[in-house]
């Protein structure tokens, strides 16, 4: 059974976003990771990047398939983790914190309200 | 095969869902694509200890009768006369028209005039179609126990079965129930494949998994089958794929009479290759799929048929098709989705033959 913390919000594209005093912190769920299997290479973005919601700013890599990363939100890339280039395994371990992929500042407030509840996600995953 | 046909199960089913296993479709089968402890995990158990696969999903044809070394000799690529009963022997089966690799297919001679074919899941058909004999994969299970410790940690499960050396085929009991075992597989490891009847498959799963062998899901198997340079069919040999470029020649039993292929094979022998199978060793963890273009000093050379991760080199590592211009030891760029992937021309096996 995979996980889906209440404190955060969720996007269709099965990523996670935790709103940060900077901004918001992004990963993939624990039941993204769980369909991926074993991650051995994440693309990150560029910090400075500008993206927009919706749109490819990253992939995942495992060993069975290339997944993209979509922005849940428009923004500015102020951040992307540097573990991940030598342990990109965190995704895996720690979905929700050591395997976290980047965090940007938004640039459209309404971006958030349309991201869902852990409720609503479990749902999605459930169906 | 149609994507709509409903998946085959494995006797082996219900032990993968007990363990935990994610299953995916593979070749008109339901089989696990890794357990719980994840591929990576599964792929440095083989090379360091030893680990179990349910390879069920490959299809065993019996062969047998006065006609069956005949039938098969005359058919086949390999030469079967190198070998004999109570070996096995890896073979091609050939389009007779251009010298596709319609098949590869390990062949155990059980005695005299009984053999059991191996073919690819789902090539079964055409392997019945171009031989004969009956399928008997509904009746067995085939477990593949491989890695450096596999034939030890057997011992305690089989003693019989795990003295079975490399490339012999031997039938023993275990428990009072008759099992084929083979000195084969397909990692690079040492271990042997062990066909077992339905009703006592889980019995010696079970009992194989309880002697420390780590099960391990067919993610594992390709990971581990493309750091050993191994082909899989449907991606290094198939229509329009020839032994010759795959780098396979030495399937190929060329003093023999006839085989299906062999004009094409020999007309492509003299006329040289197109363009032949490389390793690609890449920079870093980034791997190249299938389908990546090749360049070299700006021009496309090729395309990768398999591309991964390797768990035990820690970067990136390929097969691909390239013009024979290209050989070892020369720099090349794979395209990955726009990004350019540097990369070195190495001869497989990626890991040194042990």
């Amino acid at each position: 059974m995979t996980t889906t913390p209440d404190t955060l919000l969720y996007s269709t594209d099965h990523e996670w976003v935790e709103i940060t005093p900077s901004g918001t912190r992004i990963g993939i769920t624990d039941y993204a990771q769980d369909a991926l299997g074993d991650v051995v290479y994440v693309s990150l973005p560029t910090v400075g990047a500008t993206v927009t919601k919706g749109d490819t700013f990253g992939e995942v890599e495992s060993t069975k398939s290339v997944s993209d990363l979509f922005a849940p939100v428009s923004g500015v890339v102020v951040a992307v983790n540097p573990a991940l280039a030598d342990s990109p395994n965190l995704v895996n371990e720690d979905p929700y914190g050591a395997g976290w992929i980047c965090e940007i500042a938004p640039s459209e407030p309404s971006d958030i309200d349309e991201l869902m509840g852990a409720a609503q996600y479990s749902e999605l995953t459930q169906q | 095969m149609t994507s709509d046909a409903p998946l085959q199960h494995s006797p082996l089913d219900a032990a993968h869902v007990a363990l935990g296993a994610k299953m995916v479709g593979f070749g008109g089968w339901s089989m696990p694509v890794a357990y719980p402890t994840g591929t990576i995990v599964e792929h440095l158990a083989c090379r360091n200890a030893a680990v179990v696969f349910d390879v069920s999903h490959l299809g065993t044809v019996r062969v047998s009768g006065p006609d069956a070394f005949d039938r098969l000799q005359s058919t086949l690529t390999n030469d079967l006369a190198k070998i004999g009963p109570g070996r096995a022997q890896y073979t091609h089966l050939l389009d007779d028209s251009d010298g596709s690799v319609l098949d590869d297919i390990i062949v155990w001679w059980i005695d005299a005039t009984t053999f059991d074919v191996m073919p690819n899941a789902s090539n079964t058909d055409r392997v019945v179609a171009a031989i004969g004999g009956i399928e008997t994969t509904s009746q067995r299970a085939v477990l593949a126990v491989q890695g450096p410790k596999a034939n030890e940690l057997l011992a305690a499960v089989c003693p019989a079965a795990a003295a079975v050396g490399r490339f012999r085929v031997a039938q023993v009991e275990w428990n009072g129930v008759p099992i084929t075992v083979a000195g084969t597989g397909y990692t690079g490891e040492r271990g042997v494949e062990i066909a077992v009847p339905v009703a006592s498959a889980q019995a010696l799963w079970d009992a194989i998994v309880a002697a420390g062998l780590m099960p391990a899901g067919l993610g594992a198997r390709d990971t581990l089958r493309l750091e050993a340079g191994l082909p899989l069919h449907g991606h290094e040999l198939g229509p329009g794929i020839t032994p010759l470029q795959a780098g396979l020649g030495w399937v190929v039993g060329w003093d023999k009479p006839s085989f299906l292929g062999k004009t094409a094979l020999e007309r492509e022998k003299a006329a040289g290759v197109h363009r032949h199978l490389v390793g690609i060793a890449t920079e870093g963890r980034r791997p190249a799929r299938e389908g990546s273009v090749v360049h070299a000093d700006g021009l496309v050379v090729g395309a990768v048929t398999s591309g991964n991760f390797s768990p035990i080199l820690e970067h990136g590592i390929a097969l691909a098709f390239v013009d024979p211009s290209i050989t070892p030891g020369g720099s090349i760029s794979i395209d990955v989705r726009g990004t350019p992937l540097p990369g070195l021309i190495v001869t497989p096996p990626f890991l040194p033959k042990h």
